[in-house]
């Protein structure tokens, strides 16, 4: 079930209650499984089973992971894992398209293969949840974690409802020790778990939802030509959009935890404050970004083996970190053109070592950063790289027989969250939310939260899914 | 080895010695800050801590409370002075509560109905029980060519021995435009989460709420303001106003009575649909439009012949419209080159409504959609003109139509 609908409130609300009885820590652990187990079979009940299968897998792996003593063993247990969590991955987030790719190859030598539809329905957040059990075997393999005690706070840890479809992305590490204790939230973590769940679902269901999917949509979804502003406007609002879709996500994750007595890390700091592209990976969904980095960045040499080297490992992490979101080559070409910005940064911050900028030219070299996530953006965005082309040329105003799409409300509802999202993230650039809100006013606390509350509840969101799901 | 409770210390590379110690010295300089998971390159991550600012958050969250209602209160006032009351969301849910009642054991022997706005508001779910004794399963959508729940329907063996009302609005019947046709999709995938959020609105949000309705969401409301100037270059269509209310859980619906009571409202509607029927240059070229027109036909054909073969009886139904809409739709669909052909090529009996005097001189308010009292006569009526003429005439031949295709009415 997504956050933002009624069954969640209503699911959310008998979870809570439960969890606040009076009863022994494992079985209050065991609810909290079965509630897991029920919001993601609220979807697709069949597909529960893939989620007991990756379960199992890694902590037998895990095991045997401890008990082998020769490398060789270690290393099968370790594929063992690996080839069953990016097995399931594989058939069901990228069949149809190796299948669709493999067709056109043979076509390209001239044989005809008409390929049976697969028609595969992909299992939500099996890209999170394979992450997350891979993380947990890997780390036992390279010695930085024993396997969990037990196999009901391995199994929670999967597949703890906060962050199983969407993340943010956990580690057995963050998350196993906080159920070796009982824990109950306090009535300050509550009240604040729930002021959280309220900014991340304004986020989502006001701002991405409610004022900026249509406006992407209008610009996207279309055959018609944009101009320079359209174009713009088209991609800023979906710059907007993605990202108050996916913090909002975390943040209700990470609110709703913290209503249940847990804590998890951040997904996201202010990204769009971001001065330089290494900068905007540490801000930009932190937890598959240091996913990327630890099991794929650094096991293929990372910055060890020289600078080819080097350059050949941040282009794979981040084309293979492209291809995680979705089965289409336009998401390759995201990963790969933020590959060749973090490739050109690394190249320049070399070359200029001495350079110390102003605070200006900080705003500026700010600025550009958010311009040039924004051409990647298309790439996300477009369905095809034919479309893709299409808005790049308008971006760069060079689109013939462009007619205008936007309406000036459109216009002007795009130009003031942008700005104020942009002037948000550079004003809490080195800030966190915890820390503005000890110092603000109580009624400027209370009267915004009142705002958020009445915006959501009358912008009447429809229950749209989260656009990390469809990875 | 390290406990799961505890991080390890990893000797990975100087680069995450390098960057770790860095990481520390910059945040320690900016208090606000925390580490994340991005500061601790090639280690396990430790449990995250989350600091609650010092505050009475109770009392700011009652106070925000106590705020948001009194919000509510004002935004629901507003739109019950409009003239909005709670009613039954017209949602794709709710669509699919219906649908399902087909393959539920309803199937056999049903009267259904499929259509436009038109079927949906004009003809009375009450009234047709009332004179039939059974009451249709209501599948009519606004906005919407019927021809994917035709194509639906002539697929499901469930549907058997029943009847098949299809109500036919020109210009979406022929042009195959579905505003809602993801109805279908969504049916098909509604998910058990789904079908529990429709229940909690039927009986805990939708019978409270005035506001609750997609013409009232703030986006919604916000961008219909008139104090948008008109962009240079484009020629927006103001977007259909609310015109209908759902009386049941069954779709049992009729149009809004603002549109009776609110001349201004009606206007509005009109002007409304004028725009929309106005020629513009998005318009299909005349063969492009013909060429879709046979194509629909030629499904309607196929899918009636399906429906046949399992006893169930097609009828299709030309649904009153008047003024400026009538106008429109016999300039772009004229009668002779739709109409006539559709029933002649499926074979299917219709009931037009300008061939049945009975089925004039109501009153449609904004052109397209009967006042509710009219609604009433007008179910009267093609009950009987069906029990009359239609219900015991044997099917024709639609090779034998086709061949005699006249530009007469039937």
């Amino acid at each position: 079930m997504v956050f933002n609908s009624l069954t969640f409130i209503a699911f959310f609300a008998i979870v809570l209650g439960i969890h606040s009885l009076p009863l022994a820590w494992n079985i209050r652990k065991i609810n909290l499984l079965i509630a897991s187990y029920i919001f993601y079979s609220a979807w697709n009940p069949p597909f529960v089973i893939l989620l007991w299968i990756s379960t199992v897998v890694d902590w037998y792996a895990a095991q045997g992971l401890v008990r082998a003593q020769r490398p060789v063993a270690r290393r099968a247990w370790m594929l063992l894992s690996v080839v069953a969590n990016l097995g399931m991955l594989g058939y069901f987030k990228y069949g149809g398209f190796l299948l669709a790719n493999f067709t056109a190859l043979l076509a390209s030598f001239g044989v005809v293969y008409h390929a049976p539809a697969p028609d595969i329905v992909l299992p939500v957040g099996i890209s999170f949840y394979t992450f997350a059990t891979m993380s947990y075997t890997l780390d036992v393999y390279l010695r930085r974690a024993l396997p969990a005690r037990n196999f009901l706070d391995y199994a929670l840890f999967v597949t703890f409802f906060p962050h199983l479809v969407a993340g943010p992305i956990m580690r057995p590490t963050e998350l196993v020790p906080q159920f070796e204790q009982p824990r109950r939230a306090s009535r300050q973590q509550l009240f604040f778990g729930l002021a959280l769940m309220t900014i991340g679902m304004f986020n989502k269901v006001v701002l991405a939802d409610g004022f900026l999917a249509h406006v992407a949509e209008t610009v996207y979804d279309t055959d018609k030509i944009p101009g320079a502003l359209d174009a713009w406007m088209g991609t800023l609002a979906f710059s907007g959009q993605i990202f108050c879709d996916f913090a909002g996500y975390s943040t209700i994750a990470i609110g709703v935890a913290m209503c249940l007595g847990f804590a998890m890390p951040d997904n996201f700091r202010f990204p769009y404050a971001a001065i330089g592209f290494s900068d905007f990976w540490r801000r930009w969904h932190i937890t598959l970004s240091s996913w990327l980095r630890d099991y794929l960045y650094i096991p293929l040499g990372g910055n060890r083996h020289g600078p080819r080297r080097t350059y050949a490992a941040l282009m794979g992490t981040m084309l293979l970190g492209g291809l995680w979101h979705g089965a289409n080559w336009t998401f390759v070409a995201w990963g790969g053109l933020h590959g060749i910005y973090l490739s050109v940064e690394r190249w320049l911050r070399k070359r200029f070592a001495g350079f110390r900028p102003n605070a200006w030219t900080l705003i500026a070299f700010g600025l550009i950063t958010y311009a040039l996530v924004n051409v990647t953006w298309v790439f996300f965005r477009a369905k095809t790289f034919s479309r893709a082309w299409t808005m790049l040329r308008g971006m760069a105003g060079t689109n013939a027989k462009a007619v205008p799409l936007l309406g000036t409300e459109s216009l002007v509802v795009v130009t003031a969250i942008i700005t104020g999202l942009v002037i948000t993230h550079w004003l809490m650039r080195n800030r966190t939310l915890e820390s503005v809100l000890a110092r603000s006013p109580a009624a400027v606390l209370s009267c915004t939260w009142a705002v958020m509350a009445f915006a959501i509840i009358a912008t009447q969101g429809n229950g749209n899914a989260f656009i990390y799901f469809q990875f | 080895m390290p406990s799961s409770t505890s991080s390890f210390e990893s000797a990975s590379s100087d680069l995450v010695v390098e960057r770790s110690a860095s990481a520390e010295a910059r945040i320690a300089s900016r208090p606000g800050l925390r580490q994340t998971a991005a500061d601790r390159p090639g280690q396990a991550q430790p449990v995250p801590e989350r600091d609650i600012p010092d505050r009475r958050w109770g009392a700011i969250m009652f106070a925000a409370l106590v705020m948001t209602l009194m919000m509510l209160g004002a935004w629901e006032w507003r739109w019950r002075s409009f003239g909005v009351e709670p009613s039954i969301a017209n949602s794709d849910a709710l669509w699919a509560t219906q649908r399902r009642r087909i393959d539920n054991g309803e199937g056999d022997g049903a009267t259904v109905l499929i259509g436009s706005s038109r079927m949906l508001f004009d003809l009375q779910l009450p009234v047709w029980q009332k004179l039939s004794g059974q009451r249709p399963i209501q599948l009519a959508l606004e906005g919407t060519s019927p021809m994917f729940a035709l194509e639906d329907l002539a697929d499901d063996p469930n549907f058997k021995n029943g009847r098949l009302l299809v109500g036919v609005a020109p210009d979406l019947f022929f042009s195959g435009f579905a505003f809602r046709g993801g109805v279908l999709k969504y049916t098909l995938k509604q998910s058990p989460s789904q079908r529990v959020g429709q229940w909690l609105s039927m009986h805990f949000v939708e019978p409270f709420l005035a506001f609750d309705d997609p013409d009232y969401a703030l986006p919604t409301v916000i961008e219909r303001q008139d104090w948008w100037p008109v962009r240079s270059g484009m020629h927006p269509r103001k977007k259909v106003r609310k015109l209908m209310v759902v009386t049941a859980p069954d779709r049992a619906s009729h149009i809004w009575d603002k549109l009776e009571k609110d001349p201004a409202y009606a206007a509005l509607a009109q002007s409304i649909w004028a725009q929309h029927l106005a020629p513009s240059p998005d318009d299909p070229p005349p063969r492009q439009l013909q060429r879709t027109i046979g194509q629909q036909i030629s499904r309607a054909a196929t899918a009636v012949s399906k429906l046949r073969r399992r006893n169930v009886q097609v009828i299709f139904v030309r649904t009153p419209s008047t003024s400026g809409y009538l106008v429109a739709e016999d300039k772009m669909f004229p009668r002779a080159k739709t109409w006539d052909v559709l029933l002649a090529k499926t074979g299917a009996p219709g009931v037009h409504f300008q061939d049945h005097p009975e089925l004039q001189g109501l009153w449609l308010p904004e052109w397209s959609h009967l006042a509710e009292r009219d609604a009433v006569r007008f179910t009267e009526a093609l009950y009987a003109i069906i029990e009359r003429d239609v219900e015991h005439r044997a099917p024709a031949s639609p090779v034998a139509r086709a061949d005699a295709q006249t530009s007469k009415p039937e």
